[in-house]
């Protein structure tokens, strides 16, 4: 029989389910039949993208959420702040933002970008290196949206070797923040509590390997779940703020074009690159990397949402109204790095982007393995498609014809739950 | 002969841009959801997509047949187009008849068929003017080699 365990990224409401098969169709991975009146999920098969939840008009499908615990005087509660959340309020200054979290409780308020920058000198770095050398795997693929990682990972393992074999920058953040905080206090009894601020259902990988270096519980909190405390902090920050925190990464407003498709790209300094966003999209560019083509790109930033990151699930502004203000922001200021070649050189020789996942981990981190078919059971799926002659009407359960076919077929489903099949057995 | 465990034809449709490249995908997802060799399924695939360009571009109506023996597979690719008429000048590297509407696309470069001959272990291109054009291509998984 099938598993069925609840996600950490979504949940269903059965009380508000209208039956319309729409989340049942539309997700990428097949992860989703339809029995007993509700939508069932193949928990270990969802790569969290959110598709469902947008697709329900019911709102029958939730974002898993989380609600910050550790905000009184006595703990220390740290927010890690990924750059979108600033395009939630056009015109309000990151710092303004970042004192504001600080106002809300979160002893420290720390801005990713500046791990955004390292990160970047460290793509330009291994493509420099790599890029004379035949068995790269080219084009090399964005690590930065992790959606798209467990999509490689689960639909097109193949590619795996092209992602880029470098530590992404929330992990990074995660240990420089750890490193810092044990230095300033030196109470070990004292724990950290460390939320991860983000526009979407999680940027958390299952288990969370960047945890094996530290002993932090690292939360994802979403954009909606502290926007509306947020906005009225914002309009009591004072004009002349002082900066209380110790992390002296200055927040510059251009940091804003991390959260549009092609920002991870704009200022990268390599020789061809390409930005591709939308689900669909990158589905079918991930098809076409695996038909050989554009080894002749170095590397491909891929982002699930629409648009980029500020086409979150969870965000609270419009995507294309942040996309315009984050175009024009950047058009009068420009971009600029704050981090130096000779930091970044200083990082790396210390290890810090050292990518302890090896492929195999990737594989058992991220991917999910169905049991493969064989010859034998490929002809019975084709034989049964042949006789449903299907219009993929979905009332079996199961997305498509297709794939109820194989649930068939791996036993996980009957052949009567098909009207057709059963129409004809009538005849 | 050794036996054909698995059979399976897609249909690819002449100068259909649109939907060019569906039938490859097809039976890469196909290979793929079997498990075979990846390094095998890679080369079929690159095989596959550019002897279905080939249709859409150059030939007719045509198929895309696959066959899985057990340790190899076969791939033909055919159509009833106008067929090749001089079948050593179209292996060359560097020749092709494509337009100019289909260069500004990116396509006609003259590597399709030498890279398919490069990427397959068995390769055997025939054509026949005014009749079509037929590619076999037969991948061995590394077992077998
Ligand atoms: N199925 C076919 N029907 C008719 N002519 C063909 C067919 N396949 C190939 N050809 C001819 O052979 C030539 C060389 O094919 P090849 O695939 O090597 O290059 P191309 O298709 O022109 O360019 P590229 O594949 O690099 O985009 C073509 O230009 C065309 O004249
Ligand atoms: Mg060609």
């Amino acid at each position: 029989m099938e598993k069925v365990s609840p996600s950490r990224y979504v949940h269903f409401e059965k009380d508000r389910c209208t039956a319309c098969y729409d989340c049942v169709r539309i997700c990428p991975t097949r992860a989703l039949r339809f029995r007993d009146q509700a939508p069932r999920l193949r928990a270990g098969q969802c790569i969290g993208c959110g598709e469902c939840i947008r697709v329900c008009s019911a709102g029958a499908v939730r974002a898993a959420t989380c609600k910050p615990e550790h905000l009184d005087r006595d703990q220390i509660s740290v927010a890690l702040v990924s750059p979108v959340l600033y395009s939630q309020f056009p015109g309000v200054h990151p710092e303004t933002v970042l004192q504001a979290l600080r106002q809300m409780g979160f002893r420290h308020a720390v801005d990713m970008s500046y791990f955004l920058e390292m990160f970047q000198f460290a793509t330009e770095d291994y493509i420099r290196r790599n890029r004379k050398k035949e068995e790269s795997p080219w084009p090399i693929i964005s690590p930065v949206c992790p959606v798209i990682v467990r999509l490689i990972a689960y639909k097109f393992p193949n590619l795996l070797a092209n992602i880029l074999p470098v530590v992404r920058p929330l992990t990074v953040m995660i240990r420089e923040v750890v490193r810092l905080l044990n230095e300033k206090y030196d109470n070990p009894e004292q724990p950290f509590h460390l939320y991860y601020i983000v526009p979407c259902l999680t940027k958390m990988e299952p288990g969370g390997p960047f945890l094996k270096d530290s002993s932090y519980e690292v939360r994802a909190l979403g954009f909606n779940d502290i926007f509306g405390d947020l906005r009225r902090e914002i309009c009591k920050v004072p004009w002349n703020a002082p900066l209380p925190d110790f992390f002296d990464y200055e927040t510059t407003v251009s940091s804003l074009i991390w959260g549009s498709s092609g920002g991870e790209t704009a200022d990268l300094k390599i020789e061809d690159s390409l930005a591709v966003s939308g689900l669909k999209e990158c589905m079918s560019y991930l098809e076409k990397i695996e038909m050989g083509l554009f080894r002749e790109m170095e590397y491909i930033e891929f982002r699930t949402c629409t648009e980029g990151c500020v086409g979150g699930i969870l965000t609270a502004t419009d995507r294309y109204l942040a996309k315009r203000d984050i175009q024009q922001t950047i058009l009068q200021g420009g971009i600029e790095r704050r981090v130096t070649r000779s930091e970044f050189l200083r990082f790396y020789q210390e290890g810090r982007f050292a990518q302890k996942n090896s492929l195999s981990d990737m594989r058992r981190i991220f991917g999910v393995y169905e049991k493969a078919l064989s010859l034998e059971k490929m002809a019975e799926i084709y034989r049964l498609l042949n006789h449903i002659n299907g219009k993929n009407c979905a009332a079996c359960g199961a997305p498509d014809c297709r794939t109820f076919a194989e649930d068939v077929v791996r036993g996980e489903a009957c052949a009567e739950d098909c009207l057709e099949l059963r129409a004809r057995e009538k005849k | 002969m050794p036996d054909i465990l698995f059979e399976k034809s897609f249909q690819i449709n002449k100068k259909d841009f649109v939907h060019a490249g569906e039938a490859s995908i097809s039976a890469k997802n196909l290979l793929k959801s079997l498990q075979m060799d990846a390094g095998m399924i890679r080369r079929a695939s690159i095989c596959a997509y550019e002897g279905e360009m080939n249709v859409v571009m150059h030939g007719g109506e045509g198929h895309l047949a696959l066959a899985i023996e057990k340790n190899r597979i076969i791939l033909e690719i055919s159509d009833n187009g106008p067929g090749i008429a001089d079948t050593e000048m179209a292996m060359k590297k560097g020749f092709s008849t494509a337009s100019d509407k289909f260069r500004e696309l990116g396509f006609g470069a003259g590597m399709g068929l030498p890279n398919m001959k490069k990427n397959a272990d068995e390769f055997e291109l025939s054509s026949r003017l005014g009749e079509g054009t037929r590619v076999r291509m037969a991948f061995f998984t590394d077992a077998a080699v």
